[in-house]
């Protein structure tokens, strides 16, 4: 099974090279094999015995992270379809892709992406499965944006790498939460622990978090806006990602935990609002849409939001249709994107204004859009899978209970109205989908090609699927025995046994219900062109993806205003904020934690020299802040320098004081030296509040410092280490000089590191005076 | 045996004197700082070695004992950061032959990244709190030579600012170092830590004081949100491998000496100090990708990620768990190697298109797909998406956070990083997506050159994530470590 | 007599971020060389003042004054003076490109 799954993955890697081969031979024909042999491998477990498998391979134990693959129902289910289509699509592909275009890239995303879906869906351990989410993500993003020089392939791509990694992310607080509380990595085992999980403080955090990552994921409305414009793609992605396995990971997802949630109130209750808001939106929206990818788009997402509904209700019933709509949805749809796609190949458009009388160029692609079109649309014929489906929604839709308050209530009454008012519409689009294309009137002029049937060979893997369509509604229980009971089992979490009928007699409610929508459906579409301006009312300009890009460009623009305002480039702001906020902070800090002191004790004597040198200083600094002459400030501060080297002798501190003197001077030539070149001083002309403002800052912070100095000054915990030099610079350094002996010896490292700061100024200095290569070069 | 835990300083301050005296001799500079840097890779990797096998190698400079002397101790955290800062080293001199101009080459930059790499070392390995600060001058004095390496207008004027302000919290330093001297009597941090153990509990309040403000003078250094301001622009006027050298290495040193004073010295309050930090990182974060986003300069826009990553970091010491610590030391890892490969990709791409605006630039990727590739693994690995490195210390420090019912320092952190993702995603989207631009550089081939010491780079941070079971037992040491001082304490005071 | 070191320094400290906070460059480095006076007197007067004769050893002295902080001033002022005279000439160098000695209007813009 690990093979099976990253299989893929291993060919992605390969493709590039398989590709230089694309000029003999179309790089799909020999990586087709991979998808097919992965199906066949997993088609060996359908049966009505089914048992559960896993294959456990370690990665990260330390963080408990092992990829454990483990096959029950629902993960075959999926990995069948995953399989499947993706040969199919693969097959497709190499009648749709050109030679002559990059197919290596195509193909490595592609399979990148088969790997990571499998990956997703086998996947026990939450951070296993969290890797493989996010790869889907990219691989999407990647095939989204193929025909990247296309502007809006770009769009597109970013807009749903952007709305599925924020779902990703959300998803992993939500995994890493379910671990810190059933302190288990394991989805088996989260699922066992389901009542900790329920009880846990953070059990609405977990649910919103895994929420946002299903629900972006499978474009439940308001993230479903990302998916139109992912049609950007090219078609065979569409088919295989964007309708039939990648968006159904949210679907997954929910699926999976259920068991753990299916028992909480407002589980049911997001869900199922959510799922029916999307599938009457949606499917609203879809027959609004003019191309025919958008009009398919949009049905997924309408349908999508139907199976969320579903798994909302979580009746056994409820459960059952939804893991067979899954499968159902995945033929009927991915053959419907095929079709497009070859409509668009042969006669360049997929304007469905453009379109119309194809039957009689392509009568096998409309032969097999007949199939998938009256199927999505569920119309009561029993070779048709969709309506099974779609009745079993109804009748799971009636009925709810168990759950009191008015909200609930009010929510139970609407949910079989919504479900019936989405279908309607998706019995509208439906139509529209296939009489306007392939019935009605030909315009010649509007096509830029001369319409053709496709090669054969391109009609095969839509071929298949509605092979698939009728062949499940032909015998629904060899299907359901063999595969179906087992992923609904294994989300129900106890056994589901059901029998799908075709009939189920005049009085049943599903029956009318489906009567409804076909009988509705049907005078809604013929009279069309009398009611679709209210659309032009609702939503008119309302949009949601004016609502994404409006977020996106004030994303940047505001950034760009919040980091222009304080990234001025001025150093005053720079400093006056560093300041401040130490000023604030450690202030903060010392109130807080009543840390200042100044009852200063044991002090030496004050003597009338210090005194006065310390004024002198204090004048100076002030005086050399500002004095207007450059020659007078530069002399002024040399006061203050020489005043410390005073303060020094009279402190005991003979080196210091010559080498402050020394070092005074030489600062005081070099500083006369390069300002004798600059401008004279200038006054200050600036405003009051300014110059006020720099002078609260600089007080504040001599006071802070005092402050601090003070305090800890007075507040010794611990002798110094110093006898320790004094007692041994002889004995042990063999000097006299104890600072000396400290520096050399001691602490000798620290003048070596000194004397190489003084190296690499010296450098610094050459190279700023020598290297001059802007003149005359900028 | 002790004397390798002061190697990765010495050689390159000798290397550094050595390729000094020849600045004239291109050729034979280059090859010789490219062999030494490779040596020094090899002898560091040794001495990793031999620290996370027999445990932490200290140095009595001089012989004089701790807490008189000056103690180097190579331990898990830093010598495995000194051996990150040798791998960047090493990708940077192999590229910067093809990025400096000869004469920016010949004007000592050799001479400059050695003293670098030398004072970062230091800064990572010393024991002795006024020694940090010899060892930050060391840097800073290097990084000022390479910052204004080419003396053009614009360099000039923000190596300026960016000097004043290191000079302002260098000051700070010293003077936070004379008041730690006055309350404790010594300057050695092991034995700092254990005096300020001793004092009693409600006399705490200055030295919590003092942390912070010695917390303020790092902070700078490791750009946190308020004071980060000096960063943006002056790391993007200089050479690519320059910026790369200083993105990767010079603000982890700053939160470096953070993860070392607030894991060994100033823990009694945390309720304050640690508190401070989570504030502060998801303020970091926040602004961080705000900037990130906030420019078509590519180069700034890398240059901004450099800042949100840091609040990822500080976060885990805000923490201060088990989790906490680990999580922030894989982060630290990863951020370093990545940071420095998006810098060398950066420098690349700006030579292949030609600008550095990203609203001028398009289809890159068509004709350099090697490069284009690699900055997209790259901006994965950045923000986070599994299996790449970045994945790995996120998740600890989530699984830290939420531990502790963080719930908005998480949720800061989960929509930090796709914001840190779509301000990567516009330079992929914009710069190497669409048609093909004009005015492309018709010197293919230094792409090719400024692009293969990323590869190496690149490859590691996938290696550390994929691989990361053969690297988390050393970041549990570490956190498992730095939360028992006692160990750092009894192997520097009884070394 | 340390209360007016302390005093003293913090001063010092005062006028040093005023000078920052100026517009001109002579005047922000004096501002760095007033920070710098200002940091090592404080680190002379947290090693306590006075207290004994200057650390020479020498027969029949008991009580010197405190080495260590000397030696880490000495260390401080000579590393802060290479990094002044690497200021003064990057200054210098700065003003004959830019042609102004004026910090505000060298604010710079994006993509330089």
């Amino acid at each position: 099974m690990v093979y099976a799954v990253f299989a893929p993955l291993i060919f992605a890697i390969i493709i590039p090279f398989l590709s230089r081969l694309k000029h003999k031979i179309h790089t799909g024909w020999l990586i087709l094999p991979v998808p097919l042999l992965i199906f066949v491998y997993f088609l060996q477990f359908v049966g009505s015995d089914f048992k559960t498998s896993i294959a456990t391979v370690d990665w990260i134990p330390s963080l408990n992270i092992s990829i454990d693959f483990y096959l029950d129902g629902l993960s075959l289910l999926f990995a069948l379809l995953i399989s499947g289509i993706g040969a199919l699509v693969v097959l497709y592909s190499i009648y749709y892709l050109d030679k002559e275009e990059q197919i290596g890239h195509f193909y490595t995303y592609l399979f990148i992406f088969m790997s990571s879906m499998l990956g997703v869906v086998l996947s026990d351990n939450v951070f296993v499965l969290y890797t493989f989410w996010e790869f889907t993500s990219l691989s999407s993003f990647l095939l989204i944006g193929y025909w990247h020089y296309r502007e809006r392939s770009r769009y597109g791509a970013l807009k749903s790498m952007l709305i599925t990694v924020f779902g990703g992310f959300s998803l992993l607080g939500g995994l890493i939460l379910l671990t810190i509380e059933t302190g288990t990595t394991s989805i088996r085992g989260m699922v066992e622990q389901a009542d900790v999980i329920v009880n846990s403080p953070y059990f609405l955090l977990i649910l919103v978090f895994l929420l946002l990552g299903a629900f972006t994921k499978s474009a439940q409305f308001p993230f479903h806006i990302w998916l139109p414009d992912a049609m950007e793609a090219p078609t065979p992605v569409s088919a295989y990602l964007h309708s039939a396995t990648m968006v159904k990971a949210g679907i997954y997802l929910m699926a999976r935990f259920s068991p753990i949630f299916s028992e909480v109130p407002i589980f049911f209750i997001l869900l199922s609002l959510f799922g029916l808001i999307t599938l009457a939106w949606a499917s609203y929206m879809a027959v609004r849409q003019t191309d025919l990818k958008g009009i398919l788009a949009f049905s997924t997402i309408s349908q999508l939001g139907m199976i969320m509904a579903m798994l909302g209700f979580g009746t056994s019933y409820a459960v059952f249709a939804a893991v067979f709509h899954i499968l159902n949805h995945a033929t009927f749809k991915g053959s419907l994107f095929m079709i497009a796609g070859i409509v668009d190949h042969e006669t360049g458009s997929r304007d469905i204004r453009k379109l119309g009388g194809l039957m009689t160029f392509m009568p096998m692609s409309a032969t097999l859009a007949l199939f998938g079109t009256f199927s999505m649309a569920g119309v009561p014929l029993p070779f048709l899978n969709g309506f099974y489906s779609k009745e079993m929604f109804f009748e799971s839709s009636l009925g709810l209970g168990g759950y009191s308050g008015s909200f609930v209530e009010g929510l139970v009454t609407a949910i079989p109205i919504i479900a019936v008012v989405g279908s309607i519409f998706t019995f509208i689009y439906s139509m529209y989908l296939f009489f306007g294309t392939f019935r009605g009137k030909y315009k010649e002029n509007e096509l830029p090609k001369e319409p053709h049937e496709a090669p054969f060979m391109m009609l095969v893997p839509p071929m298949i699927l509605v092979i698939g369509v009728i062949v499940i509604g032909l015998f629904p229980n060899f299907f359901n025995q063999a595969l179906i009971t087992h992923s609904a089992d294994a989300v129900y979490g106890a056994d589901v046994t059901k029998d799908i009928k075709f009939w189920h007699g005049w009085n049943s409610r599903a029956f009318q219900m489906s009567l409804i929508v076909v009988g509705v459906g049907l005078l809604l579409y013929l009279t069309k062109k009398k009611w679709d301006s209210i659309y032009n009312y609702f939503p008119g300009r309302l949009n949601l993806n004016r609502v994404y890009d409006w977020i996106v460009e004030k994303i940047e623009s505001a950034s760009n205003k919040i980091t222009t305002f304080y990234m001025t480039g001025s150093l005053r702001l720079y400093i006056t904020l560093i300041v401040g906020t130490i000023i604030l902070i450690t202030a903060g800090t010392i109130l807080f934690t009543n840390g200042s002191d100044f009852e200063i004790s044991d002090v030496s004597s004050i003597s009338a020299a210090e005194v006065i040198i310390s004024i002198i200083m204090a004048v100076a600094a002030i005086g050399a802040s500002i004095a207007k002459n450059r020659i007078a400030a530069i002399l002024i501060l040399g006061v203050v320098g020489y005043g410390l080297s005073l303060l020094f002798v009279l402190y005991s501190a003979p080196d210091l004081a010559l080498t402050q003197l020394i070092v005074e001077t030489v600062t005081v030539v070099l500083f006369l030296l390069c300002f004798y070149h600059l401008p004279n001083l200038t006054k200050d002309t600036s405003s009051i509040v300014y110059k006020g403002s720099n002078i609260v800052v600089s007080i504040a912070y001599g006071l802070l410092m005092m402050v601090i100095g003070m305090t800890a000054y007075n507040s010794r915990f611990a002798e110094t280490i110093s006898t320790y030099f004094t007692d041994n610079a002889y004995k042990l350094g063999g000097g006299d000089n104890v600072v000396n002996v400290i520096l050399v010896d001691f602490r000798g490292i620290d003048t070596l590191f000194e004397i190489a700061v003084l190296f690499g100024a010296a450098l610094a200095v050459f190279g700023l005076i020598k290297l001059r290569q802007d003149k005359g070069a900028k | 045996m002790n004397n390798l835990a002061i190697l990765p300083i010495i050689l390159p301050l000798l290397a550094s004197v050595i390729v000094a005296f020849i600045p004239k001799k291109l050729n034979i500079v280059r090859k010789l700082s490219q062999i030494f840097t490779v040596v020094f890779l090899i002898i560091v990797g040794y001495i990793f070695w031999k620290v996370f096998a027999n445990g932490p190698i200290t140095l009595q400079g001089g012989g004089w004992d701790a807490p008189f002397g000056i103690t180097f101790i190579a331990d898990y955290l830093s010598i495995l950061l000194v051996l990150t800062t040798y791998i960047i080293a090493t990708a940077a001199v192999f590229y910067a032959p093809y990025s400096l101009s000869d004469k920016q080459e010949m004007f000592y930059f050799y001479t400059f990244f050695f003293l670098l790499i030398s004072g970062i070392s230091g800064a990572f390995l010393t024991g002795d709190l006024f020694n940090l600060f010899v060892f930050f001058e060391v840097l800073l004095m290097a990084s000022y030579g390479l910052i204004v390496l080419g003396n053009g207008k614009v360099q000039l004027r923000e190596s300026l600012k960016y000097v004043l302000i290191n000079v302002f919290s260098s000051m700070l330093f010293v003077t936070t170092v004379a008041f730690i001297y006055s309350l404790v009597g010594t300057l050695n941090m092991a034995h700092i830590a254990e005096r300020v153990e001793a004092v009693p509990a409600e006399q705490q309040g200055i030295l919590t004081a003092v942390g912070i403000l010695l917390f303020f003078v790092f902070a700078v250094k490791a750009a946190i949100f308020p004071l980060y301001y000096w960063l943006p622009n002056s790391y993007v006027v200089p050479n690519p491998v320059v910026s790369a050298l200083f993105g990767a290495l010079l603000t982890k040193v700053g939160i470096y000496s953070i993860f070392r004073v607030y894991t060994l010295i100033f823990v009694q309050d945390t309720g304050i100090t640690h508190q401070l930090f989570i504030w502060l990182a998801m303020l970091t974060m926040i602004f961080g990708v705000i900037g990130a986003l906030s420019t078509n300069n590519v180069k700034l826009i890398i240059t901004y990620n450099i800042i949100p990553a840091i609040g990822f970091i500080l976060m885990g010491i805000g923490l201060y768990s088990e989790e906490g610590l680990a999580g922030s030391t894989y982060y630290l890892i990863h951020d370093m190697i990545i940071k420095a490969a998006l810098f060398l990709l950066i420098g690349a791409l700006v030579v292949a298109a030609g600008t550095k605006d990203l609203s001028k630039m398009s289809g890159v990727i068509q004709r350099f797909p090697l490069l284009g590739w690699l900055f997209f693994i790259g901006s994965l690995v950045l923000a986070g998406i599994p299996p790449f490195s970045g994945f790995i210390g996120k998740l600890l420090l989530l699984q830290g956070s939420l531990g502790q019912g963080e719930v908005l320092l998480t949720i800061i952190a989960l929509l930090s990083s796709l914001l840190i993702l779509l301000s990567m995603m516009r330079i992929f989207v914009r710069g190497f997506w669409g048609e093909k631009m004009e005015g492309m550089t018709t010197n293919p081939r230094k792409v090719h050159a400024l692009t293969i010491p990323a590869v190496f780079l690149i490859a590691l941070s996938i290696f550390l994530g994929v691989c990361a079971e053969y690297v988390l037992p050393y970041v549990e040491t570490i956190s498992n470590y730095l939360l028992d001082r006692t160990e750092y304490i009894s192997s520097v005071l009884k070394g | 007599m340390e209360i007016i070191m302390i005093i003293l320094a913090s001063i010092l400290f005062a006028t040093a971020v005023y000078n920052l906070l100026q517009k001109q460059f002579l005047r922000i480095i004096i501002g760095t060389a007033l920070l710098s006076h200002g940091a090592h007197l404080f680190i002379l007067t947290m090693g306590k003042l006075k207290r004994g004769a200057p650390p020479v050893l020498d027969e029949g002295v008991a009580n010197y004054a405190d080495p260590l902080p000397q030696a880490l001033i000495l260390t401080s002022i000579v590393i802060s003076f290479g990094v002044t005279s690497l200021l003064l000439v990057l200054a210098y160098r700065a003003y004959k490109l830019n042609k102004t000695d004026n910090m505000e209007e060298l604010r710079g813009a994006e993509n330089e």
